[in-house]
């Protein structure tokens, strides 16, 4: 009797440990985590010390330090707010709580906000992985496919743009009359043509069968003249690169010659990278094709960048944005997590306490990741 | 459910100590003319960030807290996730032989430029 009273005095037996199993979850979710994070880190640090050059200059990768330090305060402010709601919801406040996950939620739509704006500045300059040239014969081959792409875009609008003016036109006539016949001939010739190479477009010219008469104006002719000039002054940058003729960077003596408008456009270099100044006729043909003043019609159409040569680029390129763009979902992971909490409103209670806890650890990890982030590739530059 | 093993500084100093180490990467990236070298201005940034990640992991997490399962679950990963670097440095992060890449060759000239076939990705035409 005293054996039995004894063993019921001792604690009852538990296995695991001491914390919740959904913590423990949590925590072993971390740990693969930190395994996901360290090898996209890892690689980049093996690339970068065995590059024997990387991009380091702003100009060149548009990192931009202020916005990185900005976006590195706004995580800590956030992960400080995370454990005020969860003390808040340890001390069953949870009006206080709620404020300050909303907090929390805020600081990450601007940390989204700012990469946001970090990334359009690289995508609009095309530093993305694959487009940048690394060497300038690269740069001018590049050149050459962006006209060619622009002339692309700007045959096609037109063919579709006729293929819609006829259709209006087969519209208004009889469904048997010869007319109609023709046009719908000519349409089915024209969406064939569409289909085809680059070279047919180009060579396109489309003339409405005599019995119709255009009902739209589309300015047609104009813009048929246009793409000519584009596609004349094309082939003879591109006739120039190829035989070399035209190289990237203008020398000293070029550059003296050339129009001081180009020249200024030229480059954001000046002194001792004088040298490598874009060639001013090369300059001259994109600002001149993507004047929307003198050159309507074609600019809306032209779209090439100008040429510059980063070496090793690509690589710098694809490790940004694979581990920039991996911590932006982890981000917006977060912020789901916070507005299940969040959708609870004033029904807020004491059984999400350990929810808060393990969305808040989450938290910390994305803000653990950040932290390295920040001086890896927005200061260290060698 | 963690331990109550010392005192618990309050989460507002642990805050200002991140604001305050932060002030100091950003204030060593523009003093770095004064730094000698980049590999110092590593070192220390590098270690700013650490001191960072100590405090969130600590404090934030509550790791300082904890039991000793903490060692358990969390050393292996730290293990594994050294694997892949160290297995990649020898033959990309630390070049035995010299590097010979396109990058760096001046032979490939302009004159051997191939037709343009338009595969930069943009495709205009429809389909």
């Amino acid at each position: 009797m005293s054996q039995t009273a004894g063993h019921a005095a001792k604690p009852p037996l538990k296995m695991g440990l001491a914390i919740p199993n959904s913590k423990l979850c949590m925590w072993l979710f971390l740990g693969t985590e930190i395994m996901f994070f360290t090898a996209f880190i890892g690689t980049y640090l093996v690339l970068r010390l065995g590059s024997p050059d990387w991009p380091s200059s702003e100009h060149d990768t548009h990192i931009n330090v202020r916005a990185g330090g900005i976006n590195t305060f706004v995580l800590i402010f956030s992960s400080y707010m995370v454990v005020v709601a969860h003390e808040a919801m340890m001390l069953k406040d949870f009006g206080k709580a709620r404020r300050a996950l909303w907090v929390t939620f805020a600081c990450g739509i601007l940390f989204m906000g700012i990469k946001s704006f970090e990334y359009y500045g690289k995508i609009s300059k095309d530093i993305v992985p694959g487009h940048i040239a690394e060497t300038e014969d690269q740069a001018l081959q590049k050149l050459i496919n962006e006209a060619d792409a622009s002339v692309d875009r700007f045959a096609s609008a037109l063919v579709l743009d006729r293929i819609e003016i006829l259709n209006a036109d087969l519209a208004s006539l009889k469904a048997d009359s010869q007319a109609a016949e023709s046009l719908a001939s000519t349409i089915q010739e024209l969406q064939e043509t569409a289909r085809k190479t680059r070279a047919a477009l180009a060579e396109l010219k489309v003339t409405a069968p005599d019995a119709v008469t255009l009902k739209t104006d589309l300015r047609y002719d104009e813009r048929q003249a246009a793409l000519t000039k584009l596609q004349t002054e094309r082939d003879k940058i591109a006739a120039k690169i190829r035989t070399g003729t035209l190289p990237l960077y203008a020398s000293a003596e070029t550059d003296h010659e050339a129009t001081p408008d180009a020249g200024a456009d030229a480059g954001h270099e000046t002194g001792a990278d004088a040298a490598h100044a874009i060639n001013p006729e090369i300059m001259t043909f994109i600002n001149d094709m993507s004047n929307a003043e003198t050159n309507r019609d074609i600019a809306d159409y032209f779209h090439v960048h100008e040429p510059q040569v980063i070496k090793y680029g690509n690589v710098f390129a694809s490790t940004y944005f694979l581990m920039t763009g991996f911590h932006a979902i982890h981000v917006i992971v977060g912020l789901i997590l916070f507005l299940i909490v969040l959708k609870q409103g004033s029904a807020l209670n004491e059984s999400y306490t350990d929810f808060v806890e393990n969305s808040g650890l989450y938290w910390h990890f994305v803000d653990l990741v950040w932290i390295f982030l920040f001086p890896l590739i927005y200061i260290i530059k060698f | 459910m963690s331990d109550s093993h010392g005192s618990r500084p309050p989460y507002i100093v642990i805050f200002w100590m991140l604001c305050i180490f932060t002030a100091l990467s950003w204030a060593a990236d523009e003093l770095q003319q004064f730094i000698p070298s980049m590999g110092v201005l590593a070192v220390i940034v590098l270690a700013i960030a650490t001191a960072k990640a100590l405090c969130v992991m600590l404090y934030f997490m509550h790791l300082k807290f904890e039991r000793n399962w903490k060692y358990v679950l969390l050393a292996p990963t730290f293990i594994l996730a050294c694997g892949l670097p160290l297995a990649l440095l020898p033959d990309i992060g630390v070049h035995y032989y010299e590097v010979d890449v396109p990058q760096n060759s001046i032979a490939d000239r302009v004159s051997v430029l191939p037709e343009a076939t338009g595969t930069d990705g943009e495709h205009a035409v429809p389909h």
